[in-house]
Parts: C-alpha cells; structure tokens; sequence
C-alpha cells in the first residue's frame, strides 16, 4: 500500500514537472524532490551562481550604455547619450545597502528600484522602465553586486 | 640664523624657512600654507595664530608686494555630445564662458584642463572650440584623455596646438603638460576600430584601457630642461588633466610616474599642480608640491571609495535632480604674495564645501565597498 502511494505520488510529481516545463531550477529538479529534499550538489550549487552572475553580466552591460543590451531588451536607458556608470563608476555613490528610505529628490519612501527609474528618467533623460522586468532584475544585480560587502545601513540618508 | 632680526630680508626669512633641516613641524607647515588657500576654514587661521605664526606670514605677505596680483581662469571637462545629442552639457559650457568673460578686471588667461569632448570626435572638439570662442582672453589648452583617443590627438593637436608648452607671466612660469596620450597600445592586437578605442578610453571604470595615466619619460626630461632656468623660489605652475599623485588608479586617478615628476621639481619651493579629470575639490600636499583639483563643468563624480587626500576639504553630494549641482569652473590669483589661490565658482548652491558628514561627498566611504566591473573582461576581451 505505502509503496504504491509512493509511486503515485512519484508520478504526479512528474506529470507536474512536464506540464510547468522547462526552467533553471525545474529541470535540476530531481523527480523525487516532492517525496523528500536532495542535498544540493557543488554542480547545481555553480549552476545558480552562473544564472546569477549573467544577470549581473546583463546588467553590468546596461549600467554602462550598451546600446545593443538595450535593444534585446526593449529599453531606453538614455536618449542624450548617458550612461548609470557615467556618474557612478563601479556603482559607487548607489548605496543599495542603504535603501529603502526616504529619497530626497523623488520626496517619497523608495526602494533602490524607484531611484534606479528615477534616475533613468531624469538625469539620464530615458524612458521608465517596468519595475518587475528583466532589464530592472539585471541592473539590481549588478548594483549589489558591485557593492557586495558594503555594511547594510538601511534608511541612511 | 635669529628669525627675530628686524632688518633680515623676509625672502631670507622664507629660504630659510623652508630648508629641509630647518623646517618647522610638518603640522605648522600644512596650517601656515594651507591658511593662504582659501579652501581653509576659519578655524584653521585661529590655529595659525595660536602657535605664532601671525607675524610672519603678515610680514611676509607685505614683503612680497613686489608685483600685483592677476587673475586667470580655469575650465575644464565640458565632455561636449554633439548639440544635438545632448544639450544639458553644451548649456554649461557656455554659461562658465559667460561667466569668466564677465570676470572684472579680466582673465589674463583661460587655461582648458582637457576633456573638451567626450568621445573625441571631430564635431564635439569644433563644438568647443566655437563656444571658447566668445573669450578673447589669452587661451591655453592640455588635453583629456577623452579629447585624444579616437584619433590618437590629431583633431586636438590641430586645433589647439602640441603639448607640452611653457609660457612665463608676471614672474610664475606655467607649464601644461600632457598626462593622457601614452597609453600603451591597448586596441591593435584586438583589431579595435578608433570607436571601440575610444569607447573604451571613455569608460573611466572600464578595464581594457589599463593605467593609461602618465607623463612619459620624454616629457619628464622636456620639463626637467624647462625648469633647470628658473629661479628656484619663483612660482611654478603645472597644468596637468590627472592629478600628479596616486588618489585611485582604478579609475586613473593618478599619474602613473607622479613620483619622478615630483623629483624634477622637488628643488622649487612653490609649485603648485593644478589638475582636472576627477570632477570634484580635491586638495593635497606633497613635499612642496600643492595639487588642486578642478571641478567639471558636466557633472560630478563621488569620492573614490580611498584615497581621498587626508587635506581634502570634501564638497558636498551633489543633487542628482539638478544638472547644475556639483559643477562650475574656477577663479585663480597670484597673490602679491607669490602664493596661487583658488577659488571655486559651483553652481546649484552656496556652500561648496560640507560641513557636517550629511552633507558631505565622501560620506558613503563610511559603508561603502565597491567592486570592479566584469562585462568588459569578459569574452570577446
């Protein structure tokens, strides 16, 4: 009875898996992942760091004005030839460690993502982008990323 | 010697003054000289005066009352997009134009720090040249590093003339010496085009130009000829687009051979390095070697994560919102005391200097760690 039960579950588990269909964390996904967690592997662990570390690639790219990053992207960072690393080279002076907090010059409570579209408006003198889009994901990861080891100090001004 | 003498010769009194053995304590010497600069608060006078400095330097400033003081202008980092790119940058330029012809009495001089273009193309050095050409002062120019790399300084040499040069003026000689044009060759063996070339020039965070900063042994033994007749208690000015010392050479901030340079000049007691590049107030000592850093009239950069020079008054951060915050171009005197003074002219506010750490420009050092950039290491580089 129990070993059935486990096969039907098995089973269920993988026609779930089929029907999702492909993606990073699915497909290294063993089968029996519902039954019982599989320690991580040093392959699946490198794995995750690589997705990781292309999207700081990608947004890196962006940070610096890459015009064909921008296109396969569909945004418009800059229409006066600007560029984020122009005034923040390395991503200095971002201060993703310190936000949220109230933003002096868009006067509300921001997230780094509403001074990052700030910003592309703004100074740079683009067009907003989505907040849940790729092309925001790929320019956080790259502006933490940058600042990675910085002391978190959340609401600094 | 007795410094008390009445009838010594104040120049006397300085040469002796400023001899290696008979210096007085490094602590004196930075707040004697740092209180000439008008970078300095008030504190620092009062300070001045409480360890007895007052008299001499009263005296001293009188007894060098030899010639009048003059005046001369210096612009810099305009980083000029063609006019129909980008007009905020050639708005700026033009106003800090404006402002230094309205100077009264006027610039003797107007010296061009570099970094007139911002990818050296031919329609933004023109572009330049057409705005600078309001002021019919006396002009000087070095390049940028931004100016030179599209076509490795064949629009700019033409337009402006060789680095590096020399002129004498009421008693300092100046020098404009070019800091940006010997990178070694960082784009044939991977068949760059000039674009590419210059795009990565112009990335001051990239990775593939290298320390491209320095003066070059040819130079260094040009200046060295172009000093060895000037009297060695005569002002000296360097013009220089980097700074000729080592602040944060990841972004070439720096000169890679600042060291030699400063072994040309050590024998001058007055030299003072004035230097573009770095888009904020910077100041330091080294030796007898004063270096002041210009602002940008385009915008400003942040402090370096280190290596902020411990003299550095810091400015303040700079509004993002306001195109005109953080930039500007500077008034410069020759004293009657032989001493140069600079004086910032920063738009967007009164206060160019921060007073409390809220303020302050460098205030992020304080959780800050930054890490260099990967996309451009990467394949194909």
């Amino acid at each position: 009875m129990r070993t059935r039960r486990r096969a039907v579950i098995a089973g269920g588990a993988v026609l779930v898996l089929l029907a999702l269909g492909p993606g990073p964390s699915r497909v290294l996904a063993p089968p029996d992942a519902l039954a019982h967690k599989a320690k991580h592997t040093p392959d699946q662990l490198a794995q995750f760091q690589q997705v990781f570390m292309e999207q700081v690639r990608i947004g890196d790219l962006l940070f610096h004005g890459d015009a064909d990053t921008e296109k396969q992207l569909n945004v418009i960072l800059s229409k006066t030839g600007m560029a984020c690393a122009m005034c923040h080279p390395f991503a200095s002076d971002t201060h993703p460690h310190e936000f949220p907090k109230f933003q002096e010059q868009v006067q509300k409570f921001s997230t780094l993502r509403d001074m990052i579209n700030w910003c592309i408006e703004k100074p740079n003198e683009g067009e907003k982008i989505d907040s849940d889009s790729d092309a925001m994901k790929a320019l956080e990861a790259y502006i933490y990323w940058s600042n990675r080891g910085s002391r978190l100090d959340t609401g600094r001004h | 010697m007795d410094l008390r003498e009445a009838d010594l010769d104040p120049r006397q009194i300085d040469i002796e003054i400023r001899k290696p053995g008979a210096q007085p304590d490094r602590s004196l010497a930075i707040t004697r000289r740092t209180f000439i600069n008008k970078a300095i608060l008030a504190g620092t006078a009062a300070g001045a005066a409480s360890v007895g400095w007052f008299p001499i330097i009263n005296t001293l400033d009188l007894a060098f009352g030899q010639q009048a003081a003059f005046k001369f202008a210096w612009l810099s980092d305009t980083h000029l997009y063609p006019k129909d790119v980008n007009t905020r940058f050639v708005e700026k330029a033009v106003r800090a134009v404006q402002e230094i012809k309205a100077m009264t009495p006027p610039a003797d001089f107007l010296i061009f720090g570099g970094d007139m273009a911002q990818l050296g193309d031919p329609v933004e050095i023109d572009l330049g040249a057409d705005i600078l050409k309001e002021l019919t002062i006396k002009k000087v120019f070095i390049p940028g590093e931004h100016d030179w790399y599209l076509d490795l300084g064949t629009k700019w040499e033409r337009t402006f003339g060789k680095t590096p040069w020399s002129f004498d003026h009421k008693g300092v000689r100046f020098i404009g010496l070019n800091t940006v044009g010997f990178v070694p060759d960082y784009w044939s063996a991977k068949k760059m085009t000039p674009k590419e070339r210059m795009g990565h020039m112009a990335t001051l965070d990239g990775s593939v130009a290298g320390p491209w900063a320095g003066v070059g042994e040819a130079q260094r033994q040009w200046l060295d000829r172009a000093i060895s007749d000037w009297p060695k208690n005569r002002p000296l000015v360097l013009f220089t687009h980097t700074p000729l010392y080592e602040y944060y050479p990841p972004w070439n901030f720096w000169t890679r051979d600042w060291r030699e340079v400063h072994e040309i000049v050590r024998p001058f007691a007055n030299v003072t390095n004035i230097h573009g590049h770095t888009h904020q107030v910077l100041y330091n000592e080294i030796g007898a070697l004063r270096s002041i850093g210009m602002l940008a009239t385009s915008w400003p950069w942040p402090y370096a994560p280190e290596g902020v020079p411990a003299l550095t008054r810091a400015m303040i951060r700079a509004d993002p919102g306001d195109h005109f915050d953080g930039v500007g171009w500077e008034r410069l005197t020759r004293t009657a005391a032989d001493k140069i003074e600079n004086e910032y002219v920063m738009w967007g506010r009164k206060d160019i200097f921060a007073d409390s750490m809220a303020d302050s420009g460098t205030a992020d050092n304080v959780n800050q760690i930054l890490s260099p950039r990967i996309a451009d290491r990467m394949y194909p580089y």
